[in-house]
């Protein structure tokens, strides 16, 4: 693959850049810790500087990543012989008679390419986490509360190390796809099959690598996951002490969230439906993730009765079950088998 | 911020109550599955579970389609009427049930829905002040009828998903109405400055 593709420098620069993040997240995080247990706030204007510094680096690797996709994007085609055209053409052609949703057909002038969206395997948690980063800046800016400041610093600091210790994504980057196509690069293939293979890297190719849905079902998600993130650490600081300033936060980020959500689970309903058929109902995922929307739901709604005592802690105490439902959410596709396991 | 003991507060508890119950047996199936390990089971076992664990959570999903089909009334009617209909519909969808089947009586139960929440839609899109909103504003209302008219043919969608034209369809005004209404609902204050910039300008 190296010599298609320029892995190893890709590989190098990022987990680079990785270091520099830890290092600068880090630094935001120990200030975080300090300001949280201190009733003055310290090095403000410093630990600014530090946020906006690892959102820059964050933006910084993501473009990183849109490079090495457009790499991907022009450098792997599934390209075949000539004489196979005809041959493919008529066994897609009859593959998609009765089909509900068919496979496009060859063409040689275009051979099909992975336009591979930015959120595959590890860069999933580099692209929820980054941002988190955003909204953990937005949130530093629009509130003065320094304890609040610390605990959105100190939860930055946690993902980033999350990200650097298990979900590297440059450090050997995208390893379950280049291990499906890799074989499609052996020079001493025979013929037939690589027609096979085609025949296995094709349909995936379409129904999942390249689907549209692909740009909009997942990073919606991981949008509304930093989202909640946030109304969970405003919730937290709800139960302990009546901020109005901060439950407005809580209550916008959690808006956005849901915002994100629902348009999220809906963009992978009609997804579902053409990768997998009407058969996904009892997928753990879709279970939880419909939880996890009932609890957003249930939130909002009583975040509307807040006014009562009882009602501002039952709403704060859903907004931390909210982010415990997400985090059961994601890590259902680990731990339970199902349709999205192969995603995890 | 509303009173608490308003008819919408019980609606809103009693939604809240059923949405939990499905959350715990969704929870359930979850760990089932990975138990009995449903995935090794070959594809008829496999369907016997889904069918069973359908046949677990049916009540519960019937119990929600009810409560929505209270809860789009409540805007038109006051609380007598709203009883008297909540009643009207539960014996009506109960009577289709044992005459056509359960499916089709809850279809009767969301086209009844459907029909009354575009009456709310179209009132509040003329501004009436004939609904009953906890909320004011124009947008807000505007915004809640949309939402709710989406999550109605959200519904809708899933017992049509096999005829695949009007599923698309059904599918986008879904979103498309959710996309708005969470804008309008959410956004109230932003959408009508964005309006009056735009007639400043």
């Amino acid at each position: 693959m190296e010599i298609f593709l320029p892995i190893a420098f890709y590989s190098r620069t990022g987990h680079g850049l990785l270091i520099v993040l830890l290092i600068f997240a880090g630094l935001t995080g120990l200030s975080g810790a300090s300001n949280l247990c201190r009733s003055a706030p310290l090095l403000s204007r410093t630990t600014l500087f530090l946020l906006t510094t690892v959102v820059l680096l964050f933006v910084a690797g993501f473009s990183g990543i849109c490079w090495f996709h457009y790499q991907i994007f022009q450098q792997i085609s599934l390209t075949l012989p000539p004489s196979f055209a005809d041959m493919l053409n008529q066994q897609l052609v009859d593959m998609n008679r009765g089909a509900e949703y068919g496979l496009p057909l060859y063409r040689s002038d275009a051979p099909p390419r992975y336009l591979l969206p930015l959120w595959l395997e590890n860069e999933k948690y580099y692209f929820w986490f980054m941002c988190y980063a955003v909204m953990a800046l937005v949130g530093h800016l629009r509130l003065k509360n320094h304890r609040f400041r610390a605990a959105l610093h100190l939860l930055l600091a946690v993902q980033v190390v999350i990200l650097f210790l298990h979900t590297d994504p440059f450090l050997a980057p995208l390893p379950k796809f280049l291990a499906e196509v890799a074989p499609w690069f052996s020079a001493d293939m025979p013929d037939g099959q690589r027609f096979g293979l085609f025949m296995r890297l094709y349909p995936k190719m379409v129904f999942y690598y390249n689907a549209q849905y692909m740009w909009f079902h997942p990073p919606l998600l991981f949008l509304s996951y930093a989202c909640i993130t946030m109304t969970f650490v405003a919730s937290l600081f709800m139960l302990i002490k009546r901020d109005v300033d901060i439950e407005m936060l809580g209550y916008d980020f959690a808006k956005l969230g849901y915002f994100f959500l629902t348009l999220g689970m809906l963009l992978g309903y009609p997804w579902a439906l053409k990768a997998w058929g009407p058969n996904w109902w009892w997928d753990p995922k879709i279970c939880s993730s419909i939880m996890m929307w009932a609890i957003y739901s249930t939130y909002l709604h009583t975040r509307l009765y807040a006014n009562k005592p009882a009602m501002w802690y039952f709403t704060s105490i859903l907004g931390v079950v909210c982010f415990l439902a997400m985090v059961f959410t994601f890590l259902s596709s680990f731990f339970f088998p199902g349709e999205h396991t192969f995603v995890g | 911020m509303k009173k608490k003991g308003s008819l919408d507060f019980y609606l809103v508890l009693a939604t809240v109550a059923v949405l939990f119950v499905i959350s715990s047996i969704c929870i359930y199936g979850m760990f089932y599955f990975k138990l009995a390990q449903i995935q090794q089971l070959a594809p008829v076992a496999k369907l016997d579970y889904m069918n069973r664990m359908n046949s677990v959570i049916a009540p519960f999903i019937i119990a929600l389609i009810l409560l929505l089909g209270i809860c789009v009334p409540k805007r038109l009617l006051p609380a007598l009427w709203l009883n008297r209909f909540a009643v009207a519909l539960a014996v009506i969808a109960g009577g289709v049930s044992l005459w056509l089947g359960v499916k089709t009586g809850l279809v009767v139960v969301l086209a009844a829905s459907l029909m009354l929440q575009l009456i709310v839609l179209a009132l509040a899109v003329g501004g009436s002040q004939l609904l009953y909103f906890e909320k004011s504003g124009y947008w807000l209302r505007l915004g809640s009828s949309l939402v709710h008219l989406g999550i109605i043919l959200f519904v809708l969608d899933l017992f049509f998903h096999q005829y695949q034209l009007l599923h698309l369809i059904l599918f986008w005004v879904t979103t498309g109405a959710m996309v708005l209404g969470m804008i309008f609902c959410f956004y109230a204050q932003g959408v009508v400055q964005f309006i009056r910039a735009r007639r400043r300008n």
